[in-house]
């Protein structure tokens, strides 16, 4: 079929519909119109990953109820942060963090190959496949306790939210660095879905203030897997907190992400040589 | 052994409807709706019998089938298999019979189907020695070695169901439920099962195979029940289905010359290649052999030609259509 | 039972038979458990800054000390270790993908299987997953031992069966829907959130602690955790240990006649009885 296609198709077949961000809406609006095939069962997951979301929210409050506190930090400046790193979670995990679950999934069951054989580049499959609309109901959370937070709050400069902004960008493009990470180690590791919990856990560490951590373990959060900028950093700019040694956490960032982008296709490469 | 006398199965079901607006009104008015899967089936199966019981999807066979496993409730009816109702007082009866489903199995995956035996060791308390014996015994037969101390996951599909039968059989039970016990399998390997079945069977064990594979049956059964529409629509030997639409041939038929066939009734075109290549079904009954070769060679010149009986492919696929 | 069992004393009892076959199917799965040990150290580090962090400004938070608070959260991780719970899930994967019928032709019942299933698979998170934890514990300086060790094992021993008994009766649901994963997930989450897993019950507000007094999660995590720590208040109400196991056991054959009832009627559903 594909030799027929005349020289002139093929240029039309450049349009958006047939660009990598074309099959990636493909992708998406394939998984919404299977998941409402069962409707209640779709909306009650999404009401759960919302409510699971809430967990380290609702400690903040107990935590501030019963009279204690995080020092330095009012009540709804923790629940901004969180509401960020919630933020940077409701959007990495239904847009790309499912190459997860479906890179081990597929690896487990064989089809990894079936993605393969598609002539389009792998990394945009196996996101392009997953499109995780459940957790849509982790950025509901997000947008929730956000909001909540940003009302009770004064309002900021608008200096202060573009460098939030710039900080929110490097948040997700960390989570993307952990979705490769995951993913990778999702080829070698088969069938391990316990790859999520290391990463999860270490994500805890993310949700609360920098300055609870020991100077060692500030260190690591920091310039090793720069966990401090999924939303410590980016809340800290928006409330107008001093930030320390920003231009060395950006660094550390990206080297996390090129790393992150190496470790994937390095693995990739190992799959396919070895013949999975 | 086994009887089973006006079975009748009622099923009630919703409608529900696909929008989501129709799914809403549902919650509050539902739309009853009734199926009768099995309309009052008799039968009587005798200790040692092989017998098929084939059926189209939906034809009410497997519901059949659940009902004399004691897994389903009928609506009205009698089953008496070995002296029990098999719904009634389950758990003694089920010690009794064996079941190989193709497409569930009892083994566990990730350990070797020898720990899986020793499972049903003990759920059907089989005493250690009659086992030891039992599973060497069908690990002989069925030609399986060592590998039933292989996790079951590293199993080839043909090596797996073989050990279905080894977990289903441990017990010695009288009477065996097949349902599709050789799907998706090589030749070779359904081969194999096919000759164990028939040494169980000839050592006294009674079996009944659900299957729509037709070789199956054909190796298998001595005895065929058909059902469809929930009601039996022949129950009777082996070779009687063959003829029971009367005596046909296929024939299969190269012509010089364009092929004009005798207009005479008796005759069916199965299938046409081409103008000078046809496949017919005559009824031995309506019309002669040679009479039907003489006309057909006569009109259009016979280049080559092949006679055979009707599969029972076919006698089937008439039996589904009735 | 019948005079049988004498004479086929060689073969093994179903118990027996399945706990060791579970714990050979979950040995292939041990490196995954194992994870465990990398990541129950991590998550009690973050409770460990947090609460080392709150503890700075007062010095008690609802009645704990630092020292109760960390030992809290370390006991109530081996609960949730202990009482991990996949029967619920299994029961709905068998009874959706029709392999609950292999269950259904062998004279056994499925609960007492499932039961066993699960005392195989913690026996192998004992070792794998819980003895490592509590080694870092007592690295970490954790003084775990506890206040009534006799009372301990038995409100510990009463978790593990209700904990069961929850999750096996959520699994039953699936004999009336066809998709459970959601309303799985829901009732896990509760049950995890209000059994007092992740945070201790009595920190929520009063009010609340009222209604979670009289639900049966309490007694998951809750209950055999202040057992150990050697004092037990909820919602204001204090009680004598002995006191609150027996209310615990109690709780265990209501959760059982609860579960059995609605078993009968999803069985009757299953083999379609009147339909």
């Amino acid at each position: 079929m594909m030799q027929v296609i005349s020289q002139n198709t093929r240029e039309k077949m450049k349009g958006l519909r047939y660009s990598g961000f074309g099959v990636y809406i493909q992708g998406i609006k394939s998984s919404l119109a299977s998941r409402m095939a069962y409707r209640g069962d779709f909306i009650m997951s999404m009401f759960i990953m919302m409510i699971v979301e809430l967990g380290g929210p609702v400690i903040t409050l107990i935590i501030y109820n019963n009279g204690a506190s995080f020092p330095g930090w009012g009540v709804y400046e923790v629940l901004l942060l969180q509401g960020i790193f919630l933020l940077s979670r409701g959007i990495s995990f239904p847009f790309f963090m499912g190459i997860v679950w479906n890179t081990i999934s597929r690896v487990q069951e064989g089809t990894f190959d079936l993605l393969l054989i598609k002539p389009r580049s792998i990394l945009l499959m196996s996101i392009a496949s997953a499109f995780d609309s459940e957790d849509l109901g982790k950025l509901i959370g997000g947008i929730l306790v956000f909001g909540i937070a940003m009302k009770n709050l004064p309002a900021q400069p608008l200096h202060n939210w573009i460098t939030f902004f710039i900080f929110f960008i490097f948040s997700i493009l960390l989570m993307f660095a952990f979705g490769l990470f995951m993913a990778g180690l999702g080829i070698v590791w088969i069938g391990n879905y316990r790859i999520y919990d290391i990463f999860m856990t270490v994500m805890e560490f993310g949700m609360y203030p920098k300055s609870i951590f020991t100077k060692s373990f500030q260190t690591i959060t920091t310039y090793i897997i720069p966990i401090s900028l999924l939303a410590s950093y980016p809340a800290s700019a928006l409330l107008g907190k001093p930030n320390t040694n920003v231009l060395l956490a950006l660094a550390s960032a990206i080297v996390f992400f090129l790393a992150g982008l190496w470790f994937y296709f390095r693995m990739v490469a190992n799959y396919t040589s070895s013949g999975g | 052994m086994i009887h089973v006398s006006e079975l009748k199965k009622t099923f009630t079901t919703y409608e529900r409807g696909g929008t989501f607006r129709e799914a809403l009104i549902s919650l509050f008015v539902r739309k009853k709706k009734t199926v009768n899967a099995v309309k009052g089936i008799s039968f009587d199966i005798e200790e040692g019998e092989l017998v098929g019981f084939l059926g189209p999807n939906g034809a009410g066979k497997s519901t059949t089938i659940k009902i004399l496993t004691g897994i389903m409730h009928p609506t009205s009816g009698e089953v008496d298999i070995m002296g029990y109702t098999p719904w009634k007082n389950r758990r003694k009866y089920v010690e009794n019979i064996g079941a190989v489903f193709g497409q569930k199995s009892q083994l566990l995956w990730d350990i070797p189907p020898l720990d899986a035996f020793n499972l049903n060791q003990s759920i059907y308390r089989i005493p250690s020695n009659e086992f030891k014996k039992t599973v060497s015994e069908m690990v002989e037969m069925l030609a399986l070695k060592d590998l039933v101390k292989k996790p079951t996951r590293q199993l080839s599909l043909g090596e797996r169901m073989k050990c279905e039968f080894i977990m289903a059989m441990l017990h010695k039970p009288r009477v065996v439920f097949l349902d599709e016990p050789t799907i998706g399998l090589d030749v070779i390997a359904k081969e194999k099962i096919r000759e164990f079945i028939l040494e169980q069977n000839k050592k006294g064990t009674t079996f009944i195979l659900t299957t729509h594979d037709l070789e199956d049956v054909e190796h298998l059964a001595k005895r065929v029940i058909v059902i469809n529409h929930g009601e039996i629509v022949y129950d009777d030997s082996m070779d009687k289905l063959r003829n029971y639409f009367g005596e046909k041939k296929t024939i299969h038929l190269t012509t010089r010359k364009k092929i004009m066939l005798p207009k005479h009734e008796g005759i069916a075109v199965r299938s046409q290649l081409s103008d000078y290549d046809i496949e017919v079904v005559i009824d031995l009954s309506q019309i002669k052999l040679n009479e039907f070769i003489k006309k057909v060679n006569e009109e259009s010149v016979i280049s080559d030609m092949s006679i055979e009986g009707l599969e029972l492919e076919y006698i089937i696929k008439d039996l589904y259509q009735v | 039972m019948d005079g049988i069992v004498s004479r086929r004393s060689d073969t093994p009892p179903i118990f027996k038979a399945v706990i060791s076959a579970t714990y050979k199917e979950n040995l292939a799965y041990r490196s995954q458990m194992a994870i465990s040990i990398f990541t129950q150290p991590i998550y009690f580090l973050v409770q460990y800054f947090i609460w080392q962090s709150v503890f700075k400004i007062s010095d008690t938070v609802s009645g704990f000390t630092l020292d109760q608070m960390l030992l809290y959260f370390a006991i109530s991780s081996l609960s949730g270790f202990l009482n991990w719970d996949s029967a619920g899930t299994e029961l709905q994967d068998l009874i959706q993908t029709g392999k609950f019928i292999t269950f259904q032709i062998r004279p056994v019942s499925h609960i007492y299987y499932s039961f066993f299933q699960k005392v195989g698979n913690r026996i192998l998170a004992f070792w794998v997953e819980m003895v490592p934890v509590i080694f870092f514990y007592i690295l970490f300086g954790i003084d775990l031992i506890p206040a009534k060790p006799f009372w301990t094992v038995i409100s510990f021993s009463i978790s593990f069966v209700l904990s069961f008994l929850v999750s096996y009766t959520v699994g039953t649901i699936a004999f009336w829907l066809v998709k459970t994963d959601g309303v799985r997930r829901s009732i896990l989450l509760f049950t995890q959130i209000f059994s007092g897993l992740f945070l201790p019950l009595n920190l929520f507000p009063k009010g609340f602690q009222k209604i979670l007094f009289y639900l049966p999660f309490q007694f998951i995590t809750y209950v055999p955790t202040r057992v150990y720590i050697g004092s037990y208040e909820l919602a204001g109400i204090t009680m004598p240990i002995p006191q609150i196991v027996f209310l615990q056991a109690i709780m265990v054959v209501i959760m059982f006649l609860v579960n059995r009832f609605i078993w009968s009627m999803g069985i009757k559903r299953f083999t379609g009885v009147g339909s």
